[in-house]
C-alpha cells in the first residue's frame, strides 16, 4: 500500500506540473484525463459568454440597457435596424477575437444566436 | 434602407461589414475611430433613400471609399507609430513611459 501510494505520488506530480504548462496529449492522466485529452479545455464557459455578449449589447450607444436579456431579439425587441445589427455582430467579432463569414453573420439577429454561435466557436477567446 | 432596388440590401449591408472590417485594421487610433464614426453617420444619413439612382449613387461612393480606406491602411500600416495612444491603454496598466 505504502509503495503504491509513493508510487501514485511520483506519477500524479508530472501530470499536473504537466497540467499548469497547459500540456494536453498527456496519455497517463488517469485521474484528469477526460478533460485533459478534450480540445475543449480553454473553451469559454456558457455563462461567460452570455455575460461577455449582454455586456457588448448594453454598452451599445442606442440599446436600453435594462431591456437586455439573454433573449432579445435586437430589431424587434430593442428596435435596432439592420445597420445596428451588423455593428453589434462587429463588436462581438472584436470582443471575442472572431472573424464571422458574412453569411452567417447575416443570420444573427437576437441575442441568443450571438450566444450559441459564440459558445460554439472553437477559437472564441 | 427600406426600399429595394436595383442594388440588394445584402449589397448594401456587405459595403458597410466591408468598410467597418476595413476601418479595424487602421494602425492609429484617431484615424480608425473617426473612420467608424464616418462610415456608421453616412450609412445612417443614406438610410431613407427611395429613388434608385441615388441609391447606386451613394453605393459606388461607398465602394470608392473603401478602396480609399483599404490603400490607406496598408500605407499607414507601413508607418506603425512606435507609441501607442493613451485611449489603447487598459485601464491600470503601468503608469511608466
Amino acid at each position: 500500500m505504502a509503495l503504491r501510494a509513493v508510487l501514485l505520488r511520483q506519477l500524479r506530480v508530472p501530470v499536473q506540473t504537466l497540467a499548469l504548462a497547459g500540456c494536453k496529449s498527456q496519455p497517463w492522466s488517469f485521474s484528469s484525463c477526460i478533460r485533459l485529452m478534450s480540445s475543449h479545455d480553454d473553451h469559454l464557459s456558457k455563462e461567460q459568454v452570455i455575460g461577455r455578449v449582454l455586456d457588448v449589447v448594453k454598452s451599445f450607444p442606442k440599446v436600453d440597457p435594462s431591456r437586455v436579456t439573454p433573449d432579445v431579439h435586437f430589431q424587434k425587441d430593442l428596435g435596432l435596424d439592420s445597420l445596428d445589427n451588423v455593428e453589434i455582430i462587429m463588436a462581438i467579432e472584436e470582443e471575442f477575437k472572431l472573424e464571422i463569414p458574412d453569411k452567417e453573420a447575416v443570420k444573427i439577429d437576437s441575442c441568443n444566436l450571438a450566444i450559441e454561435y459564440v459558445y460554439n466557436h472553437p477559437m472564441a477567446a | 434602407m427600406a426600399s429595394l432596388s436595383a442594388i440588394s440590401r445584402a449589397e448594401i449591408l456587405s459595403l458597410y461589414r466591408s468598410l467597418l472590417r476595413t476601418a479595424r485594421q487602421f494602425c492609429d487610433y484617431n484615424i480608425r475611430e473617426y473612420t467608424k464614426r464616418r462610415i456608421i453617420d453616412a450609412f445612417c444619413e443614406n438610410r431613407n433613400l427611395s429613388d434608385p439612382s441615388t441609391i447606386s449613387a451613394a453605393f459606388s461612393d461607398g465602394k470608392a471609399q473603401l478602396e480609399v480606406a483599404k490603400r490607406q491602411a496598408t500605407v499607414y500600416s507601413l508607418y506603425a507609430p512606435k507609441i501607442k495612444s493613451v485611449m489603447e491603454t487598459n485601464s491600470f496598466s503601468s503608469v511608466s513611459n
